[in-house]
């Protein structure tokens, strides 16, 4: 089978979203635009996924780290359609290594210093996101921080749409209940 | 019940995960680029008119190198940054003898020992056991590694054409890519591009390896010819017997233009500016053959070598306009330029 030329590849990004097996396809060949799409679709995923887990004040860092990673090892990736998934876990994976890798430090509190107010209110509840359970965690940072809503989470991680609905249904109570407020609606 | 906004944003509102929202969304990734920084990396330059398809490549590597390398590089090409040291960490065997590379330091594997040199902004380079390199220089809008003998796996995540490796007979420069680096204790060479381009130049000669092709170098000759890695044998043996023996040049012309799929358009390209006369006669009918030359002029031009037609030529090939690397071209200093 004829391989697609890096032209045939390389057409802009339509606003129609080609799906991420044809991305990941033409990023394999080398297509630039199509790696940039990636990247433009799914850094807020491995943003959120880091920032439910590591530092954040690393979690830039890390992030370059996981698409680095992605680039490096995309031809390895079995299942195109999956890369959602995919570089979720290497998100985690590499969270994971950032923590076992961490030198016996103190480490700096995320809440300080805050570059104003709101930051400081931001990542105060952030840390209390981050006490909740680990499914509740990630699909809520996704929701709340990179404002993603249900379907698009379900898209990008490949969970079913009805449990990324009940991660934030139960995820969203538990975190009401630890800022003390009460649920308004009827 | 109010979870309808909370799973799509439908509905009526929700106040709490509205509040929730506006604190917490302070925090949310940048994934738009910034553009702030792109003018001083993309300079295009004044006297190229630029065709609308230029104007799409110039961007999508404005956004790939603004996207990629984030905050990052507004660090670094700012006039007041210094270049970062590169991290160096151990992968098998002993450990590095330091644990930070400077400007004008080696680095040295042992023969069972593999190590990997990194900058987080930049990319990182992965050493095979018996390697020798030295970081020549760290700056805002240059990394630059020299390698001695051995073999580098390079992924790079810098803008491209700020990171480039010498070797004896020739200079790597990155165009956005992951490739291999050998190079043997004579100063011959072997690149080997897996994804992206990477530029291969020396004393005026040049060699465009795009992923999936190889190109070899020799000391004193700068870089070979490229060709894909899936060509046919009979192929790459005539491209190696093109590049090492001028005694068998005619021979291997002859079965580079029987062998060529239009796939190995571009090593025909290579070729037209390598020979002269009937040799090159014979390149441009062979590439002719396979993808058409746009027009007359250009053709006539190919004849006389002339490089502007030789890119428009080369703009047919599917592989991306040649103004896309001529752009990062301009960025590199003067000395290392081709004429």
């Amino acid at each position: 089978m004829d391989t697609p030329t890096l032209r045939e590849l390389a057409r802009p990004v339509r606003a129609a979203d080609p799906p991420d097996e044809l991305l990941v396809e033409a990023a394999r060949a080398g297509d630039r635009s199509s790696w940039t799409a990636l990247y433009r679709r799914f850094a807020g995923l491995v943003h959120g996924v880091l920032l439910a887990h590591a530092p954040r004040r690393e979690v830039e860092d890390l992030a370059q780290d996981v698409f680095l990673r992605a680039f490096s090892y995309l031809g390895g990736l079995r299942d195109a359609s999956a890369f959602g998934a995919w570089i979720a876990t290497l998100a985690r994976n590499r969270a994971r290594d950032f923590h076992r890798s961490a030198r016996p430090t103190v480490p700096l509190p995320d809440h300080l210093p805050a570059d104003d107010a709101g930051d400081e209110e931001a990542v105060r509840v952030l840390a209390l996101v981050r006490t909740l359970p680990e499914a509740y965690r990630e699909t809520l940072v996704l929701r709340l921080v990179e404002g993603m809503t249900g379907p698009e989470i379900a898209e990008v991680t490949g969970l079913s749409p009805g449990s990324v609905r009940v991660n934030l249904h139960r995820g969203t109570r538990l975190l009401r209940e630890k800022l003390g407020v009460e649920k308004t609606d009827a | 019940m109010r979870d309808d906004y909370l799973w799509d944003k439908s509905g009526e509102p929700d106040p709490d995960v509205e509040r929730l929202e506006r604190t917490l969304g302070r925090l949310r990734a940048e994934r738009e680029p910034s553009f702030d920084a792109a003018p001083a990396v993309v300079a295009m330059p004044a006297a190229r008119r630029r065709r609308p398809a230029m104007w799409i490549a110039g961007w999508a590597a404005a956004a790939v190198l603004v996207i990629i390398v984030g905050a990052g590089v507004r660090r670094w090409l700012s006039p007041a940054a210094t270049g970062p040291a590169w991290s160096v960490a151990r992968l098998e065997g002993r450990a590095p003898a330091v644990d930070r590379l400077h400007a004008g330091q080696w680095l040295e594997t042992g023969g069972g020992d593999r190590a990997r040199v990194s900058v987080s902004t930049v990319g990182e380079m992965e050493l095979e056991p018996g390697t020798r390199i030295r970081l020549l220089r760290t700056a805002p809008g240059e990394q630059r590694f020299s390698l001695a003998y051995g073999t580098v796996h390079a992924v790079i995540w810098a803008p491209p054409g700020l990171f480039r490796v010498d070797t004896p007979s020739a200079t790597a420069t990155d165009l956005g890519c992951t490739y291999t680096l050998t190079v043997d204790r004579s100063g011959a060479g072997l690149l080997r591009v897996t994804s992206g381009w990477v530029a291969f130049a020396h004393g005026g000669r040049e060699s465009f390896v795009p992923a999936g092709a190889q190109c070899h170098t020799h000391a004193g000759a700068g870089p070979g010819t490229p060709f894909y890695e899936d060509a046919p044998p009979g192929l790459r043996q005539a491209v190696e017997a093109f590049d090492e023996d001028p005694t068998r040049r005619g021979t291997a012309l002859a079965t580079i233009a029987a062998e060529a799929r239009v796939r190995d358009a571009p090593t025909l390209w290579h070729l037209i500016g390598r020979t002269s006369g009937a040799e090159r006669a014979g390149m441009v009918d062979a590439l002719a053959e396979r993808v058409p030359a746009p027009s007359a002029a250009v053709r006539e031009g190919a004849l006389a070598g002339d490089r502007a037609a030789l890119d428009r030529w080369w703009n047919e090939l599917g592989l991306g306009d040649a103004d896309w690397w001529r752009m990062w071209e301009s960025r590199v200093p003067p000395r290392d330029r081709v004429p």
